[in-house]
């Protein structure tokens, strides 16, 4: 079958969402994944694409506050949901605590995996506000990253965790 | 011109957030793949499903058909369809070698993914689409895959002039007498894995057309001097090709060799239009380069008093079914053969041979990495079979300042290879009991690495350093920045140059027409290079500037510096600031710019036939130890302490110097533990990163790092360079600590629990 | 990139049925996503149709009713994970989920697409196989609760029938004290099984009881070691008694070669594993 011929049997539909906080409103194929339409359609190239597969967790957003590989869900399933990406996280003139940590201690390299990597951690120390060092590797176990050894990232975590702790006391 | 030194420093040395981290965390950088032109095309390369066959039928038509598709390419579409890597002399026994990749296959395929046809499409979805209607007809060939076979004379040939293609030698003294002289003779076989450098952003590239006919390519590479060989395929003058680098996505050697850039160009080129080109990880992982798997044979004689009576080693390197770099990677292995020891009796020979594998060649440690596998297991060999301390033992044997290595490498810097085995190995702290079921071990490994290019190549760099006319500053290179925080660094240097905030400093990089052209980031020689670049312009610049604000402020030059955007006398009350000195300049009609080129000493061409002389204008040593846990019953290692210790010469940035010390760390950990590209006849069975594994967090240990500035080095300020080193001992060092923990030496990378439990139960009583 | 492919949200179980009823085998149930969608892009799957299970909170509860823990199959890992439940009286399968994939694809993966992959290796299997685990069946004619071990067919083959969907796994609450899960992968992160193993036990009187083996990635399908589980029901528990159940897991075991290892050190491994898995089984046993 020709691909124009499934692209009429295959409904386009309308999606709405947030993304960092603005009203989305897109015209999609259901195929499509959400890593690819937040490239793509939505300007959200900070969005990385490291393998399409969820190996590598470059492409990682929250769903309504929920950390996922954007490349393994599809695009259609946000209709109606809050998608946070790093530049919802803070901005260079109001860091999250994360950024701020990140930058100080010199967390990123190459910076390739830190989008993933900086929502993932904000989703997990949403869910575990205290964590251990140990527990903060299992977190990020899905988001590779070569070229840091993790150290870094490491420290700067825990750094933001206490900070973030701080402000909530 | 007097140099700023090391106790007047102020942001040399510091933490200084680097200068496009804060880019990266806000998601605001944009990488190559971040960048899209209107009417741009999707481009797919239709790749070779054999490892070796003749292309009998290429038929492109039906592809050609399909709705969407722009432009369809196959090698007789390909101006000049060939690709030259140049490699300087060898032996005689091989000559000098034009290494040739063909652009697109074009009668023959030699490795599984070889590239056959492109393919530029108005959507993604419609390229793929399009490759899966190529009709590709093959006949078979005989293919072969290992590199002692593909040396016989009746293997099957890749080329007419035969599968090897390099030979490389070392002769010092007399290696039969030292044998003799020896109490003790150690002698293994090693090997080594094809590797992935797996940088988390795979190859990718835009390309469009410019004003005046300059085929544009926004490429991650490592080398925007690659827009030679962009133009030399399309038959254009050099001028009509442009490559620009943005911030890499990682490199690490994988993005040194041309990659989508020509096939981008091709197709611009072809079409008028831009064209994106992307690889899949698959394609990533399956493409050109790896890592060369080597086979080395060591053979060390040791008195019992501790010395070394002579090495004899021979490798093998699988270069693939192309040269690409492989001559130089065995060059470079040959230097580094001996390791960081004196010797006065060495004969190496390593030959680099052609295979219908996927072809090798640049790789983070370039030719350094495979054999201190080799070297750093035969030093704790031989330290145990004569009852030695293995720390002892190569404090005894490291070379020293003022030395040669066996193959006539001079070492002109400190050594604090001492310093740095005692540091890290110290910082394991003390013992603990293992677990039940588990065995604990440590090791150490001491390695040098080449930094620079080969000296008879007359390296350079070139910078542009310039005071804006509102006091800001200008810094224009051709740098590559790949992640290593190549930027920023020089930025640092030019803060602290002219003491003003890294803020006030705006750099231009990684253009190869509009920045000056700074060489490759590759062979660990940015900081080197373009650091001493910088530093020239930067200079040279300051010294202008002086004298300018002598003659306005009628102060001797001597007696002013630099200080908060300003010209300031010493001791004094008198200032101009840098806006007010722009100012004057121009009216003075004084260069507010510096354009300076860097020449890195040269040298005459090594001696062929000996290996003797001077290959590399620079070394850096240094050392690593780990503890490990073994899995008595699965054979799984755990790395549970890391420490690394280096002298870098002079810190320039210390989180990016640390960055790189834990980041090398955590690739050598995944070479010595996991990391493996498997082929099977030529065919690649870990095409991605489920299979091809790659250290995560829950893999590396908390790493110490430990650094070391004697102030010796050719960079800018003594600096030495790190990227590369940072990652060789950690392999030779886990395999010592796992024969520590177990009793029983691994001798082929990666050591996986299968390997481990194989020789744990083959040498049980 | 994938295929095109259309798609419907399931607003309830019986629309997801009726869907999969009109569609029939063009039509492919979205959980997780986190191997269907893989699938789909490796071209190992091409459904025309994704009906989209993955909002459904009546799949996505755990309740306890009846003497037996119920697990919708929506439920995600990360979600079984921190059940306290779980936690408390399926160690096994607590310990499954803590070493599943990772972090990211645990907030996706459901139980449910793991038991439905049915793949050789698959992570939950082995622990549910050795809990005595049933699983109930949704199809528009009613529900239908099998045993686990009737519901694996094969490798990648369940009893899942055209028109039906997994409902839940049902878990009998009187699960023996003495559980463990070991797992054998090349990483210690988000590592696939080279082998695993469940072994679940009681101890009465220093003696085995209720015992299950269960072997995952060691032949096509994972499956209860039978001659393994008989070396110690009933039977004084010993070192020696251990190794030789480990020793006829082992070879119980159909391993294959792959890239993650040879048959013969798989075949080593599960001896290995089960032997671990035994002694800590019979500690926790004896703990409670």
């Amino acid at each position: 079958m020709s691909a124009s011929r499934m692209e009429e049997r295959v409904s386009q539909r309308t999606i709405s969402f947030t993304l960092n906080g603005q009203p989305m409103r897109l015209e999609i194929n259901p195929h499509e994944t959400l890593l690819h339409v937040l490239r793509e359609r939505a300007a959200a190239a900070e969005v990385k694409s490291g393998c399409e597969r969820g190996d590598c967790g470059a492409c990682a957003v929250l769903v309504d506050g929920r950390g996922v590989n954007s490349c393994l869900t599809l695009a259609v399933q946000v209709d109606g949901k809050a998608v946070t990406t790093v530049r919802g996280l803070g901005t260079p003139d109001a860091p999250h605590p994360l950024q701020a940590a990140f930058l100080e201690q010199g967390a990123a390299q190459c910076g390739f995996c830190i989008p993933g990597m900086l929502v993932t951690l904000q989703a997990f120390l949403s869910e575990r506000p205290a964590p251990t060092r140990a527990e903060i590797r299992e977190a990020i176990a899905g988001n590779l990253c070569r070229c840091t050894g993790y150290h870094k990232i490491l420290d700067a975590a825990e750094t933001a965790a206490r900070q973030m702790r701080a402000v909530q006391a | 011109m007097k140099d700023l030194t090391a106790s007047e420093f102020a942001m040399v040395g510091t933490r200084a957030p680097r200068r496009d981290a804060r880019d990266k965390i806000h998601g605001i950088t944009r990488y190559a793949d971040d960048f899209s032109l209107g009417g741009m095309l999707y481009a797919k390369v239709v790749r070779s499903t054999r490892a070796s066959a003749r292309l009998v039928r290429v038929d492109t038509s039906k592809a050609a058909a399909l709705p969407g598709v722009r432009c369809i390419m196959t090698a007789a579409d390909v101006p000049h369809n060939v690709l030259f890597t140049d490699v300087p002399g060898q032996t005689t026994v091989v000559g000098a070698l034009r290494a040739r990749t063909q652009v697109l296959a074009a009668d023959r395929v030699r490795y599984f993914g070889e590239p056959i046809a492109l393919i530029a499409a108005d959507t993604e979805e419609i390229a793929e689409q399009a490759r899966g209607l190529v009709e590709i007809e093959y006949e078979d060939l005989p293919g072969v895959f290992d590199p002692v076979e593909a040396m016989h004379p009746e293997a099957p040939q890749l080329e007419e002039t035969g599968n090897v293609i390099s030979r490389w030698r070392v002769r010092q003294g007399d290696v039969d007498a030292g044998f003799a002289a020896a109490d003790v003779i150690v002698e293994h076989t090693y090997q080594t894995p094809f590797i992935d450098h797996a940088f988390i952003e795979p190859e990718i590239g835009v390309g469009w057309l410019d004003e005046d006919g300059v085929i544009t390519i926004r490429v991650a590479t490592q080398v925007i001097e690659h827009f030679r060989d962009v133009a030399n395929v399309l038959g254009l003058p050099h001028s009509k090709v442009r490559l620009i680098a943005p911030f890499i996505g990682g490199g690490f050697g994988g993005k040194e060799d041309v990659t989508v850039e020509v096939y981008i160009g091709l197709l611009v080129w072809k079409t008028g239009r831009p064209v994106r080109l992307l690889y899949t990880r698959e394609e990533s992982i399956i493409t050109p380069t790896k890592r060369h798997p080597f086979r080395m044979r060591y053979k060390h004689g040791v008195r019992k008093d501790g010395t070394i009576t002579a090495i004899e080693a021979e490798f093998i390197s699988d270069a693939g079914a192309y040269a690409y770099l492989s001559p130089l990677v065995l060059l470079y292995a040959m230097v580094h053969s001996s390791g960081p020891y004196r010797c006065a009796n060495v004969k190496v020979d390593g030959t680099a041979v052609l295979t219908n594998n996927t072809p090798t060649s640049a790789f983070r440690g370039f030719g350094s990495a495979q054999p201190a596998f080799g070297y750093e297991s035969q030093m704790d060999a031989c330290a145990r079979a004569i009852s030695m301390d293995p720390l002892a033992f190569r404090e005894r044997n490291y070379v020293c300042k003022g030395e040669s290595l066996p193959c006539g490498q001079p070492v002109d810097h400190a050594v604090l290879l001492t310093e740095t085995a005692r540091r890290a190995w110290e910082a394991l702290g003390p013992s603990c009991a293992a677990p039940p079921g588990k065995r604990l071990g440590r090791g150490i490994a001491s390695t040098l690495t080449s930094f620079g290019r080969i000296v008879w190549l007359h390296d350079w760099s070139a910078a542009w350093v310039e005071l804006q006319m509102d006091g800001t500053i200008m810094v224009r290179i051709g740098v590559p920045d790949l992640g290593g925080g190549q930027a920023s660094s020089l930025v640092q240097i030019t803060a602290e140059i002219f003491r003003i905030p890294m803020s006030s400093i705006t750099i231009h990089i990684g253009d190869s027409s509009l920045t000056p052209l700074a060489g490759t980031t590759t062979a660990t020689r940015q900081l080197y290079m373009s650091g001493s670049a910088v530093h020239k312009a930067g200079m040279e610049l300051r010294a202008g500037l002086l004298e300018q604000a002598s003659s306005v402020l009628g102060v001797p030059a001597a007696a002013l510096t630099m200080d908060g955007g300003a010209v300031v006398q010493v001791d004094g009350a008198k200032r101009i600031s840098f806006q007010e000195l722009a100012a004057s300049c121009s009216r003075s009609g004084r260069e507010r710019y510096r354009h300076s080129v860097f020449h890195a000493p040269a040298g005459k061409v090594m001696d062929f036939e000996t290996g003797q002389g001077r290959v590399f204008p620079d070394l850096t040593f240094g050392s690593q130890a780990v503890e490990v846990e073994v899995d008595e019953a699965t054979g799984a290692v755990r790395v549970t302490k890391l420490a690394t210790c280096y002298d870098v010469g002079r810190v320039i940035n210390r989180n990016s110097v640390e960055g790189q010390m834990e980041g090398g760390a955590a690739m050598g950990l995944g070479y010595a533990l996991t990391e493996e590209d498997i082929l099977e006849q030529g065919v690649p069975r870990t095409p991605n990163l489920m299979t091809y594994l790659i250290p995560t967090a829950l893999d590396v240990p908390d790493i110490t790092t430990i650094v070391l500035e004697s102030g010796e080095g050719s960079g800018p300020w003594g600096a030495r360079g790190i990227g590369e080193p940072a990652m060789v001992p950690t392999a030779p060092a886990i395999a010592n600590a796992v024969y520590d923990a177990v009793g029983v030496r691994l001798t082929q990378l990666p050591l996986t629990p299968e390997r481990v439990w194989r020789a744990m139960r083959d040498a049980a009583p | 990139m994938l295929p095109h492919v259309d798609y419907v949200r399931a607003e309830g179980v019986a629309h997801a049925l009726a869907l999969l009823d009109r569609h029939g085998a063009g039509a492919r149930l979205l959980a997780g996503g986190t191997d269907l969608l893989v699938d789909l892009r490796e071209r190992r799957s091409a459904p025309a149709l994704l009906v989209d299970i993955s909002e459904l909170d009546e799949l996505a509860a755990i309740r306890a009713e009846d003497g037996a823990l119920h697990i919708g199959a929506g439920v995600t890992v990360a979600a079984l994970r921190e059940d306290a439940t779980v936690q408390a009286e399926f160690p096994a399968l607590a310990e499954a989920a803590r070493w599943f994939a990772d972090y990211l694809t645990r907030n996706k993966a459901t139980l449910g697409g793991n038991l439905a992959n049915a793949s050789p290796g698959a992570d939950f299997l082995v622990p549910l196989l050795a809990l005595d685990a049933a699983v109930t069946i949704a199809a528009a004619a009613g529900d239908r609760t099998v045993p686990l071990d009737q519901f694996l067919l094969g490798p990648r083959q369940t009893a899942l029938g055209r028109g039906e969907l997994l409902r839940e796994v049902v878990l009998p609450r009187s699960a023996p004290a003495g559980q463990a899960y070991e797992k054998l992968g090349l990483k210690h992160g988000g590592a696939i099984a080279v082998v695993s193993c469940a072994v679940v036990m009681d101890v009465r009187a220093g003696r085995g009881a209720r015992v299950r083996i269960v072997l995952g990635a060691a032949a096509p399908r994972p499956f209860r070691a039978r001659a393994a589980e008989e070396r110690l029901e009933g039977q004084p528990l010993s070192a020696e008694r251990a190794e030789q159940a480990a020793a006829l897991a082992a070879g119980a075991a159909q391993p294959i070669s792959d890239v993650r290892g040879s048959a013969e050190y798989r075949r080593a491994m599960v001896q290995a594993l089960v032997r671990r898995g035994i002694d800590a089984a019979q500690a926790a046993a004896v703990r409670s």
